[in-house]
């Protein structure tokens, strides 16, 4: 069920059950207000019958006639007002009462009469006003008893409908609120999972309430994120490709171009050319196409990487091996070494060769960086947490400006003047993916350049089972 | 007279290739493997054609474009480049840059359109 349905429905419940209190309420108020009403004329009525029966008394106990006469008048006032409130009295009482009243009041008046006239019996008269005044005054008694009885009935039936209002405003409030927040936790939950990266919940066949349409708009918004976050990641995907594909032709046409200028400059020109210039041609010609197979080569590493042979190595060893490789070109830079080798790291898993390629291609950026004087700092640190270890290459040079340290591990991306493959970054990036781990690059230009590599120990690669390293 | 060409590659093979084919023509050819050294020698000596790279380091090939239509207006550039797919921004140089040639580079062609540029003839037709 909907919750406005649900709403509507309580609400209906409560103004009915207030409908039906309010007509029951007015319908009492027109019932004491006849009774009233009732009351005021019987209490007339009782006093005249009073009167009547004390003039009875005088004319009894000292014979006074006069007193006779003062009783026929005032039954003769009270006949009217009797006639004229019949329909009030008879709403009250009943016709029977009432007709029971006109009775006595006529048999009292003949028996009064016939006294007056000289035939009556006095004790006549006498019972016949005790019966009026007694029936009257018990009529009278049992009507503001009536009173009473619905004073007391309404204030309980109000008392009642006051409960039964709060319990279903209540019962309706929690009802609803419940569902509310049924449905707000469900949404809450859908979300969360969306989140999560599920999507099945959005897909179910939504239901025909409120969370229904929030599931099918959610799950709407989803289908668009995703379909968005598809495109996003194509179309990176595609520039990415694009970028490199630019860059392996640019890359692979200029030896081509060199090749082919070459064959077409003997063709040419064979027979003017010495033998010694034959042979450079020759040379010429195995060099580019070295250089296109170490181009080739190294796409290739990248885009499908060597199976890695892993084995057991201390880092520290690794770097030390690395530094010595570079060590020409540290003494021709005139560069200075500061060394910060953590002495307490665990043996890694890795593939020393490739592990090796990458430290010294960033040696030799580092150095190459650098004017003569600089400082080359190389530093390990054990991450215990990880089960991982960060090596440090951090160099005073030239530094990498904002706008291009995003595109360093970007396919033939260099700076170097000359010499660069813009290979060198990227395939190290692939190598270092490889093994589980990051690369991360700080620089600051004219300050100098830190790169950060963070290895895991990956020890169940070489069949160890992952041990913890306390220190 | 001997007419001057200039050839501008980072790559040194295709200026001396370049150069060993275009003497046998009877042009006067100096190489230069970047740029700046080549707007240099433009400062000292007028070349009728300019043979240039487009992407080089320092100093590119577009750059010297522009010093060179500032600077010396009767020199013909003609372009070569690696890049097979900069199809824009070849449209736009089109205006400036008398014949473009996508390596690998046919030395015959090249030595054509240099004939014709120095026959003062128009420019080769869209590629």
């Amino acid at each position: 069920m909907k919750i406005v349905h649900r709403i509507c429905l309580s609400d209906l419940i409560n103004i009915s059950l207030l409908v039906v209190i309010g007509f029951f309420a007015i319908q009492s108020f027109d019932e004491l207000l006849a009774k009233f009403r009732f009351t005021a004329i019987a209490d007339g009525l009782n006093a005249a019958f009073l009167e009547m029966r004390i003039a009875e008394k005088n004319y009894l106990l000292y014979g006074d006639k006069e007193a006779l006469n003062s009783i026929s008048t005032r039954i003769a006032d009270t006949l009217p007002t009797l006639s004229d409130e019949r329909e009030q009295i008879e709403q009250v009482t009943g016709g029977t009462d009432y007709n029971r009243l006109v009775q006595l009041l006529a048999d009292y008046r003949s028996n009064v009469r016939a006294l007056i006239d000289g035939y009556g019996n006095e004790q006549r008269v006498r019972e016949s006003g005790h019966a009026l005044r007694t029936f009257s005054e018990n009529l009278t008694k049992l009507e503001r008893d009536k009173v009473a009885g619905i004073i007391e009935h309404s204030k309980a039936v109000l008392r009642h409908s006051f409960w039964a209002v709060i319990f279903f405003a209540f019962v309706f409030t929690q009802w609803n609120a419940r569902s509310i927040r049924r449905s707000l936790r469900q949404v809450e939950q859908l979300t969360h999972a969306i989140s999560r990266g599920d999507f099945s919940a959005a897909q179910e066949k939504p239901s025909a309430d409120e969370l229904g349409s929030i599931v099918q708009a959610i799950s709407a918004m989803s289908e668009e994120l995703n379909r968005r976050e598809e495109e996003i990641v194509r179309s990176k995907r595609l520039a990415s490709i694009g970028v490199l594909v630019a860059g392996v032709a640019h890359e692979l046409n200029n030896p081509l171009n060199n090749i082919s200028m070459i064959a077409q400059t003997f063709l040419e020109l064979h027979d003017k050319l010495g033998s010694e210039q034959q042979l450079e041609f020759m040379t010429q010609i195995d060099e580019e196409t070295e250089r296109l197979r170490v181009t080739i080569r190294n796409l290739l590493d990248f885009s499908k990487p060597k199976d890695k042979e892993v084995e057991l190595r201390h880092l520290n060893e690794v770097v030390q091996k690395c530094l010595g490789l570079v060590q020409n070109l540290l003494t021709i830079g005139n560069i200075k070494t500061k060394l910060a080798l953590a002495d307490d790291l665990p043996e890694f898993c890795i593939d020393e060769h490739q592990i090796q390629q990458v430290l010294v291609n960033m040696l030799i950026n580092a150095i190459q960086s650098m004017p003569p004087g600089g400082i080359l700092s190389v530093g390990t640190r054990v991450l215990p947490a990880q089960h991982a270890a960060e090596i440090e290459i951090s160099d005073t040079g030239k530094g990498i400006p904002p706008e291009l340290i995003n595109h360093i591990f970007d396919p033939f991306f260099t700076t170097k003047d000359e010499g660069g493959t813009g290979l060198g970054l990227w395939v190290s990036y692939g190598i270092i993916k490889n093994h589980g781990g990051e690369i991360h690059v700080k620089s600051t230009v004219n300050q100098g350049t830190t790169f950060t590599v963070t290895l895991p120990t990956n020890l169940e690669k070489c069949g160890y089972a992952e041990q913890h390293h306390d220190h | 007279m001997q007419s001057s060409i200039m050839i501008i590659d980072d790559e040194r093979i295709v200026g001396d290739m370049a150069k060993l084919s275009l003497s046998q023509e009877g042009y006067d050819v100096e190489t230069f493997l970047d740029g700046e050294t080549a707007l240099k020698r433009l400062q000292e000596k007028p070349f009728q054609v300019v043979v240039t790279d487009l992407k080089m380091k320092g100093v590119d090939g577009l750059e010297v474009l522009r010093t060179v239509k500032q600077l010396y207006p009767q020199t013909v550039v003609i372009m070569i480049t690696a890049f097979a797919n900069l199809d824009v921004a070849i449209e736009a140089l089109r205006d400036d840059v008398f014949d473009f040639f996508p390596k690998p580079v046919k030395i015959k062609d090249l030595k054509a359109s240099i004939r014709r540029a120095l026959e003062g003839g128009e420019k080769a037709p869209q590629r």
